[in-house]
């Protein structure tokens, strides 16, 4: 029997095709949408804050912790009375890492469900795209993730980073180490692979420029789909081409592929420097432990700083949890300790009073003082992190450094 | 020099690849030729038996791949399952609506092993999940080449199975002719039911290979399934050999693209191929022709 083995379809069966499909499609759309729409917000009325995040889908290893850190926020604020003396509650969406779903969610947010307030979601690459929606409403938009400057190229009034940083300063500390490094042992070459993500090529096109100017030429430069989920050509093109220094701009699991598909091709670089994967939890065990020793990644957050709030939030955090933030939990706090501020300070819920107080101060979190430019992009300095006997120790800029640089990276272990 | 072994070695992991996608493939594909059941399911199967290799080796330090083998009745059973309550039943009614059925099962089985499980990535790294053997400058990783094996051993029981046995008779008569099959006395439901757990059981080592390989979260499936069906259209629905074939080639001409190419398009080649292969060749590389009505042209 073969391929077209089946009777001519009549025009009654698939209209019930047809039907039952769009019936399923649109139950499935329907989950998790109920919910009663809240009254324009009364003093005895909790305040609600929408939010639409990719707990399910490719970066829900990233939002869940996101969502653990807003629940946390949000239980801390209740616990000390709330917000402007009304209670917080949080009404949270699943975009399923979709871009249109996201940008429906946030719509449906404000115009349907008129939420009082919102927080923002995961990922450059949805936060991209609910930016413009939150700015169209004029509703204040602080973003706990996603820094690719094309979020911010384009002005916005009512958006703001809860990160130290954007991407133009991504590669500042990986860069400045190379270049302290002394002429002898300095890379020559490197290879850059990175998601087809607005974060990660932004951040990869700085270090081609600022590295070829140290002298260090790209040998490789790959760009690979986000749902790519074989490595092994791009770590056997990386092998052949042989680099000193490997810049990998992973956005979730695609760094473990990465790391895995080097080993199996068995190419280890001197330097080996990867973005967002090595902070997930899971990274370690997916590698191999004795595997990350050495790694570089850039961090918005250490749960290992004195800064104001930080030692309460990861003491209180880790006892409800059962374990310490991560960083997507640090930052989502952030978002939240940013909105909280605006809004005491405020002591209404204008969003255009609010973002012009965003504007004209600065606002202390776990994360140190932030402040922002007129485009929302934070003004501070990201920390460069590098995995030693097992754990993130900070190593860059020398004030928050906490080890010694680990140089070069030791080989994989089987 | 480099060329070559560029070259070679791009050979080397298109063909690894392509043999696991043909362990995918191959229950799938079983399962048209037979049933006519387009099993949306299956990709599902593969990510659940994923996560029960990675769950075992996790608790007890066992061979994942190892795992896999004694997970593949686990999986039939559960085929069998999935069979009894959902798919014989929506079948009765109509049988196109199995595609609605198993992709619903697809979807609710997704949010079970999230639940379960976690949404986070996982992966089972057993001492030679990275290591590799090396010729010359060439390398050949081990977990692809014992899955690679696997998998065609996998096929062969299969193709015995169907050839050699009174159930693969009956299987195959059942498939030829219901009716037929019946009036000789083969309990074609019976028959029908155990073509489909057989079908799952092969997801039970392909699963065990896909956590070795690759890291995986529940929501994985889709893109399994996806590279499934590229994988039988390619060589022909329903035609076992077709599914070996056309996952070399599909495996071939992902890493060549990414190679020589853009890996940004390596994804996007299962996607080209289902069209050149519907336009110039609908019926796939090694399915026959046949009139609307069935019988063979």
């Amino acid at each position: 029997m073969s391929s077209a083995a089946r009777p001519r379809t009549t025009p009654h069966r698939s209209r019930r095709v047809l039907g039952a499909a769009v019936a399923t499609v649109v139950l499935s759309a329907g989950c998790g949408l109920s919910g009663a729409t809240p009254e324009e917000g009364s003093a005895d009325d909790p305040i609600v804050i929408g939010m639409s995040l990719p707990l399910s889908g490719p970066a829900a290893d990233r939002a869940k912790p996101g969502m653990a850190g807003y629940q946390y926020w949000v239980d801390e604020v209740n616990a000390n009375g709330g917000l402007l003396g009304r209670q917080v509650e949080l009404k949270v969406l699943d975009d399923g890492f979709d871009q249109q779903t996201a940008i429906s969610d946030y719509n449906r947010l404000i115009s349907q469900d008129k939420v009082d307030l919102l927080l923002g979601t995961f990922s450059s690459d949805l936060n991209l795209a609910v930016a413009p929606v939150a700015e169209r409403f004029k509703y204040l938009y602080i973003q706990p993730s996603g820094g690719a400057d094309e979020i911010f190229a384009r002005d916005f009034k009512y958006l703001f980073f809860a990160q130290p940083a954007t991407t133009q300063r991504l590669p500042n500390q990986f860069v400045e180490l190379i270049e302290r490094l002394p002429a002898a042992t300095r890379p020559k070459t490197v290879a850059l692979v990175q998601q087809d993500d607005p974060n990660t090529t932004q951040a990869a096109e700085i270090f081609e420029k600022r590295l070829g100017e140290l002298g260090v030429t790209t040998v490789y430069d790959q760009t690979y789909a986000p749902d790519t989920s074989n490595f092994d050509t791009i770590a056997n093109a990386v092998k052949q081409a042989d680099p000193d220094v490997v810049i990998s701009g992973a956005v979730t699991s695609d760094g473990v592929g990465i790391v895995r598909s080097l080993q199996k091709v068995g190419f280890s670089p001197e330097m080996f420097y990867q973005e967002n994967a090595p902070t997930s939890p899971t990274y370690a065990q997916a590698i191999g432990a004795a595997n990350t020793e050495g790694i570089f990644t850039p961090i918005a957050y250490s749960t290992e700083t004195d800064l104001a709030g930080n030692k309460d939030f990861v003491a209180g955090y880790t006892k409800k949890n059962g374990a310490p933030p991560d960083e997507d939990a640090a930052n989502s706090y952030t978002a939240g300790q940013v909105l909280a501020a605006t809004v005491k300070a405020v002591g209404k819920l204008d969003q255009a009073a609010m973002a012009k107080w965003l504007h004209e101060n600065t606002v202390a979190t776990i994360v140190g003082p932030l402040s922002w430019d007129a485009a929302g992009r934070p003004q501070g300095e990201l920390l460069l992190a590098q995995y030693q006997s097992g754990t993130l120790k900070v190593v860059a800029p020398d004030a928050a450094a906490n080890a010694d640089v680990l140089h070069p990276k030791p080989g994989w272990r089987p | 020099m480099a060329t070559v072994t560029l070259l070679l070695q791009t050979l080397i992991l298109g063909l690894l690849a392509g043999g696991v996608y043909a362990l995918m493939s191959s229950g799938f594909t079983l399962v048209f030729g037979v049933m006519k059941v387009i099993n949306l399911a299956h990709g599902a199967m593969i990510v659940l038996a994923a996560f029960l290799t990675w769950w075992v080796w996790d608790r007890t330090g066992l061979d994942p791949l190892l795992v896999g083998i004694f997970l593949s009745p686990v999986m039939g059973a559960i085929g069998w399952l999935l069979y009894k309550t959902v798919i014989a039943r929506v079948q009765r009614a109509d049988w196109e609506l199995t595609l609605v059925a198993s992709f619903g099962v697809a979807v609710a089985a997704g949010g079970v092993m999230a639940l379960v499980w976690g949404a986070e990535g996982h992966a089972a790294t057993p001492s030679y999940f990275t290591t590799s053997f090396e010729l010359g400058p060439l390398v050949v990783p081990q977990a692809q080449l014992y899955a690679c094996v696997g998998a065609v051993a996998m096929l062969a029981a299969l193709h015995a199975l169907l050839r050699g046995t009174f159930l693969g008779r009956a299987i195959r008569a059942s498939a030829a002719n219901r009716d037929s099959a019946a009036l000789v006395g083969i309990t074609v439901e019976r028959t029908m039911a155990a073509m489909f757990a057989i079908g799952a059981a092969t997801t039970g080592f392909a699963g065990a290979a896909l956590s070795v390989l690759y890291q995986f979260v529940p929501d994985s499936h889709y893109r399994w399934i996806g590279l499934i069906l590229c994988v039988v259209i390619l060589g022909g629905l329903g035609s076992f050999l077709g599914a070996g074939l056309g996952a070399g080639i599909l495996g071939v001409s992902e890493a060549l693209t990414s190679s020589y190419v853009d890996a940004r398009w390596a994804t996007a080649v299962p996607y080209v191929l289902i069209i050149v292969v519907l336009l110039v060749r609908p019926q796939g590389l090694l399915g026959g022709r046949v009139r609307a009505d069935g019988v063979p042209a």
